[in-house]
């Protein structure tokens, strides 16, 4: 009489049997497809950061090497009268134009030991995340049989656009 | 010879700190792929751009057109979209793509990140609506499309 499980008590058991079955199944199931995807997405970003490096430090140091010869001052006064449009300062000429021509993380090595305040750093992030590597990202969209050099114009003209209508948006309202 | 090694160590450190925003994302484009044909099967337009048309769109605001650029390109030659649909749909991405990669990395050199993505976000609509809508845009590019 003892050892015969009552009723409920049988149909509880069950119930947890059955769920860690389903738990462990799915678990299970999941991880035969989970382990490849997680692998492959850590491969791409570490050779995506190895791309990086090979830009970021040169750029870094041949900044730190511009600052400390002195010619940042003279850059910055070459370039400030078409940088005042956009509010930032002569020396963020360098950071846009490493964005448009090699790729983001150029102009975020270039960027980064100038020192800007949040202002301008937003700014020349709105430009460059419009218009950035365009030798690269123009090749992309004549793939796919879009006029090329339309989209071109398009991204230059609406990321000078942007860090005009920021800065005087900053301006009025922060 | 002391700039170099400053220098090298700051961009390094600016290098780790990148890493740690790009590992995560790129991780979770692999989790994006599985996914990719439940988007293919919703039926709904969004400014001239339909439903087969919006795998590449949603591919080149998360991800980008450097590294979606195989998805994007596949997927506008496979699924039959009119010219006139591509062209919205690059026009969409050339002002707003690889958002969340790009706002990130600025915002940990300090950038304000919501100003970014809402004025992207904001032009990038507003002005695919107004070339969708324009009547030069629908003259132009009417011989290629049967749609509306």
């Amino acid at each position: 009489m003892k050892y015969i499980v009552k009723w409920p008590q049988k149909n509880v058991i069950y119930c947890f049997l059955s769920i860690i079955m389903v738990v462990q199944n799915t678990v299970f199931l999941q991880m035969n497809s989970l382990y490849p995807t997680v692998k492959r997405g850590f491969l791409n970003g570490i050779s995506i950061t190895y791309k990086m490096v090979k830009v970021i430090v040169p750029c870094y140091i041949a900044i730190e090497f511009i600052k400390h010869l002195g010619l940042i001052e003279a850059i910055s006064t070459f370039f400030k009268p078409c940088m005042g449009i956009f509010g930032l300062p002569g020396e963020s000429a360098l950071g846009l134009l490493a964005g448009y021509f090699i790729n983001l993380y150029a102009a975020i090595a270039v960027i980064t030991p100038l020192q800007l305040s949040s202002k301008d750093m937003t700014t020349i992030a709105l430009m460059l995340g419009i218009a950035h590597s365009l030798p690269i990202e123009t090749g992309v969209t004549r793939q796919t049989g879009v006029n090329a050099w339309l989209m071109l114009t398009a991204r230059v003209v609406f990321s000078l656009f942007a860090g005009i209508v920021v800065n005087l948006v900053w301006k009025l309202f922060l | 010879m002391e700039i170099i090694f400053v220098a090298l160590k700051d961009s390094l450190v600016l290098t780790v700190k990148l890493l740690c925003i790009i590992l995560p994302l790129t991780i979770s484009y692999e989790f994006l792929k599985h996914r990719q044909s439940a988007i293919e099967k919703k039926h709904f337009t969004f400014f001239g751009i339909s439903g087969k048309g919006f795998v590449p769109l949603v591919t080149g605001i998360i991800i980008g057109l450097t590294y979606g650029a195989g998805i994007i390109v596949y997927s506008l030659r496979t699924s039959n979209t009119s010219r006139k649909e591509a062209f919205l749909i690059l026009l969409f991405l050339s002002i707003c793509h690889a958002i969340i990669e790009d706002t990130l990395i600025f915002v940990v050199i300090g950038a304000n990140g919501f100003v970014l993505i809402g004025f992207r976000f904001a032009l990038a609509i507003v002005l695919t609506y107004l070339i969708y809508r324009s009547r030069l845009f629908s003259a132009q590019l009417d011989g290629f499309s049967g749609k509306d």
